[in-house]
């Protein structure tokens, strides 16, 4: 039996994953980390490249890694399964049972056609809408992931009425385009609002401490410029990168009404689907302020979804790439954590953050922002990214002589933007990461030219911008 | 860098050697203080019950990096875990163990006040293993900030961790 190049090219990407796992392994441990640590980012790294080079998919890998994670006692096995209870990564696999159920009823192609008829004389006017309703809502939504809940089901059901379905490739560019727009625009919608994000207001909390006060007017003044600049670009840069095929659609608003006028009235589980949702909405909008949990909220609206009907048993059970997603993003989220908890997130921030010393302040404050933005690949949050490594960078930059309110707005809005770096890199990312219309290839190609745009943006609009308003 | 880490090592390697015949005679005086400095960058847990006085009693498991900037003797970082009590009324209690590459272990008593942004904290270095075995020392720090989320969780960070650390004389 002999093997075909691209099985060979998978066995060597597989070899050469192996290899990497074991090269750091066994290298000295560096002065300063502990065995545990380093042996883990041996496994993280490991897991996280065999899904760039297409050697294992994302499930498998971060299913290995965390195996060999226990059974070398790297980590201990409640540690190692901690993730599974994570609230957020169950928020988004109810999220996920909740976005089917807007498709199921008949409510989604509704939204869908509603969408079209207003923005879909081009596929690039879908894309511009889609940042704009997520602009709009974002203040409202201080977790980005129930926001992402929210954007979602729109999202889908804007591609679906376009046609675009994962199976048929000539469409699928559109629903690609459609669904990396979803996940782009939560970057920076994020980082436009003070409110928009959780980890927005504890990096407030640091700055507080180099001196700096940030509240919901200075933030908007200090994000407004970057932010706009990036909205009106990032749609223009992903549809001239992903190059959907359908381009102009001047018949699709007209069909659109059409369509919504042959639908007629709203039927019974579209009331219900339309009203739970809409609670959840409110909920999950005034979540803080009534003190109550986001996946609480969730679970309500699914337990009313199954209580009413709308979805069935047999329903749940068709959602198996739900489960695929929980496990692989529950998995890499604990190994992340795990490397912060051990030590190797504050180390490697420290000594890279150090290694600038003697750098002019213009130079070094940039470094830090390229190298805080680099170290994302090693995290599955960017609240732990935020609460790991803001403060170090900070901390560092002040002491080089770097302007506080420059820098710190730089890595706050950083940790915004970089969030689509990989599917990973926020829990935000999985609904559209997992919807079928974006391959792992993808999402890592197109999350990487974002996360650089935007990085290119914001120093080039953001420094002087923020030189003028932080002074 | 490593010829560096390697210097440290023999340093103190000879030092040990040139100690051990003056401990088995005579006894020896303790050797020199080296001061170090460094960041601890931490995050964990906080469980609390409420007491009276609307007050909070706790107990903390952190840990994180230690990362030295300067000085000798010491590894240039450990793994630094805390565990801590705060009663609540201004008594904190806790100790610590900072683990370097080797598996070596330097254990402390941390005394003063919770765990708090801007709050300073004492620590009294009790002893160690490897190549801390009989070591003796102290250090302080301040925390220039510490967050909590609603579900325990806290992390936290001490900019300016200052300490000295000698080598323990022994009683003739």
């Amino acid at each position: 039996m002999t093997l075909s190049s691209a099985a060979w090219k998978t066995l060597l990407a597989r070899a050469a994953v192996f290899a990497l796992a074991l090269g750091i392994w066994f290298s000295p441990v560096p002065e300063g980390l502990v065995p545990e640590a380093w042996h883990l980012f041996a496994l993280f790294v490991a897991a996280i490249v065999s899904v760039v080079i297409g050697a294992f998919p994302i499930l498998t890998s971060s299913v290995l890694a965390l195996a060999a994670a226990v059974l070398t006692g790297t980590l201990a096995p409640a540690k190692a399964y901690s993730g599974f209870a994570n609230g957020t990564i169950l928020l988004i696999v109810v999220a996920f049972l909740v976005a089917r159920a807007v498709v199921k009823c008949g409510l989604g192609e509704r939204l869908g056609h509603l969408v079209v008829s207003a923005f879909g004389r081009s596929t690039l006017g879908l894309g511009y809408s889609i940042f704009l309703v997520d602009g709009v809502i974002a203040p409202a939504f201080p977790s980005n992931t129930a926001r992402s809940g929210v954007l979602y089901p729109l999202v889908l059901s804007v591609a679906e009425a376009a046609g675009a379905k994962p199976g048929d490739e000539s469409r699928r560019r559109l629903g690609r385009f459609l669904m990396f727009s979803g996940m782009a625009s939560l970057t920076v919608s994020s980082a436009l609002w003070f409110t928009a994000m959780a980890a927005n207001p504890l990096g407030a909390e640091i700055a507080r401490g180099y001196g700096l006060e940030i509240g919901f007017g200075s933030w908007l003044v200090a994000s407004s410029i970057p932010t706009l600049t990036a909205m009106a670009l990032l749609p223009l840069v992903l549809y001239k990168v992903i190059g959907p095929e359908v381009t102009a659609t001047p018949e699709a608003p007209r069909a659109a009404r059409r369509a919504l006028a042959e639908l007629g009235p709203l039927r019974p589980h579209e009331k219900i689907v339309a009203a739970t949702f809409a609670g959840m909405v409110g909920l999950w909008a005034s979540a803080s302020t009534l003190g109550v949990d986001s996946t609480a909220v969730a679970f309500l609206g699914l337990g009313v979804l199954l209580a009413s009907g709308v979805l069935t048993l047999g329903d749940i059970a068709k959602e198996g790439d739900v489960l695929a997603t929980f496990i692989w993003f529950a998995i890499l989220f604990t190994l992340s954590g795990q490397l912060n908890e051990l030590g190797f997130m504050g180390y490697l921030g420290e000594r890279l953050a150090g290694a600038l010393g003697g750098l002019s302040p213009a130079v070094a404050g940039v470094a830090l922002v390229v190298a805080y933005v680099l170290l994302h690949y090693l995290f599955v949050s960017q609240t732990a990214h935020l609460l790991a490594l803001f403060g170090v960078f900070l901390g560092v930059g002040v002491k080089l002589g770097v302007p506080v309110g420059v820098l710190a707005f730089l890595l706050l809005f950083a940790t915004n933007f970089f969030s689509a770096n990989t599917p990973q890199g926020s829990s935000a990312n999985l609904l559209f990461a997992g919807s079928g219309y974006l391959s792992q290839g993808e999402l890592y190609k197109l999350g990487a030219l974002t996360t650089a745009f935007n990085l290119v943006l914001y120093l080039v609009v953001g420094i002087p911008w923020l030189v003028l308003v932080t002074r | 860098m490593r010829h560096r880490a390697a210097l440290v090592a023999g340093s103190l390697a000879l030092a040990l050697v040139g100690q051990a015949p003056e401990a088995a005679g005579q006894g020896a005086a303790p050797a020199e203080w080296r001061t170090f400095e460094g960041t601890w960058s931490v995050s964990g847990k906080r469980s609390t019950v409420p007491i009276e006085g609307g007050a909070t009693a706790a107990v903390v498991e952190v840990s994180g990096a230690v990362v030295l900037t300067s000085g000798e003797g010491l590894s240039r970082g450990f793994r630094g875990e805390v565990i801590g009590f705060d009663d609540g009324q201004g008594v904190s209690l806790g100790r610590t163990v900072w683990t370097d590459e080797h598996g070596d272990r330097l254990f402390s008593r941390l005394k003063g006040e919770p765990i708090e942004t801007g709050r300073r904290i004492v620590g009294t270095i009790t002893g160690g293993t490897g190549r801390y075995a009989g070591l003796e020392g102290d250090y302080s720090f301040t925390w220039k900030y510490v967050l909590s989320a609603e579900d325990g969780a806290i992390q936290g960070r001490a900019a300016r961790l200052e300490g000295r650390v000698r080598r323990k004389g022994t009683t003739p």
